[in-house]
């Protein structure tokens, strides 16, 4: 009985063939996009994989390469201006003290005379 | 069966690996009858099958360093179909069966059979789930034993076998009415 059915099914299931234009028109297709055109393809983007991360990889060393050197140099400037300050500073200290003492002399000759 | 002995498929492989375009036109004629059937029956219309036949094609130009074999090869067009073809039915809600004279498509009308039972097996099939219908068809269309479906399919040995069981017991149930009235005319 269970033969009679698979046997059946065998019959019932025999392969079919396109029709005769599909045939010909997936043999024309399948012949103008050959096996051999696909190598190149394959060949290219698998080695242009590698390039991409190389790309990529180098692109973003540059960046932080590029921040760490601004950072830098924005450190020494601050720290230039920091010096040129403190420069500016002790010079007004200086020219102050020198007026104080001028002025401290001329006081002290004045006093000495009206002393006397 | 016969897979062991030498098969001249084998040297059309390695010319059309190599780049020979006559040589895969070869390959395409030698298995598109495999392909394309497998495609109208688990699909159920001709231009989805057209259109499934040459997308494995296509797929096979671009994989062909990957294939080693005319064997390897069969399996390979026989997986990728069914696979295919089992997406697309699980995508579309129900399967749309079309005009009578693509019914007649369906099976094969070279034999004596009864074309009324065959259009209750077609019936029958259209109403299995995409993975029973693929394995009954490479049971049946392509006369694969249950290990090698289950290869194929990349399924269970156990649940190929009650795919198989369950399909055969609904078929013979739902055949039964006709079947004798087919013997007796044989008889006659």
């Amino acid at each position: 009985m269970s033969d009679d059915i698979e046997s059946r099914m065998r019959a019932a299931l025999r392969p079919v063939a396109p029709r005769e234009e599909f045939a010909q028109k997936l043999l024309a297709q399948t012949i103008v996009d050959p096996p051999a055109r696909s190598k190149p393809r394959d060949f290219t983007a698998a080695k242009l994989r590698p390039l991409a991360w190389w790309l990529t990889a180098s692109l973003a060393a540059s960046l932080v390469l590029a921040v760490g050197v601004h950072r830098h140099l924005e450190q020494q400037r601050m720290q230039q201006s920091g010096l040129e300050a403190r420069r500016e500073v002790l010079k007004a200290l200086r020219v102050t003290s020198q007026k104080l003492n001028l002025a401290y002399e001329a006081v002290k000759s004045q006093s000495e005379k009206s002393g006397v | 069966m016969n897979d062991a002995a030498a098969d001249p498929l084998d040297n059309e492989l390695a010319k059309a690996r190599s780049g020979e375009r006559a040589a895969f036109g070869v390959l395409v004629q030698a298995h598109q009858r495999s392909v394309y059937s497998l495609a109208l029956r688990m699909l159920g219309t001709r231009d989805l099958a057209e259109d499934l036949t040459q997308e494995v094609f296509m797929q096979l130009n671009g994989n062909l360093r990957s294939i080693d074999s005319n064997r390897h090869l069969r399996f390979w067009l026989r997986q990728v179909t069914s696979n295919r073809a089992i997406d697309q039915l699980r995508r579309r809600a129900r399967l749309q069966w079309t005009s009578l004279e693509e019914e007649t498509q369906l099976f094969s009308d070279e034999e004596d059979s009864d074309p009324l039972l065959q259009r209750h097996m077609r019936a029958l099939l259209a109403e299995l789930s995409p993975p029973a219908r693929a394995v009954l068809l490479l049971r049946y269309q392509e006369d694969l034993d249950p290990q090698d479906i289950a290869r194929t399919l990349d399924m269970p040995l156990n649940t190929v076998k009650s795919h198989l069981k369950r399909s055969l017991e609904s078929m013979r149930e739902k055949t039964a009415g006709l079947v004798p009235a087919r013997c007796e005319d044989n008889s006659t």
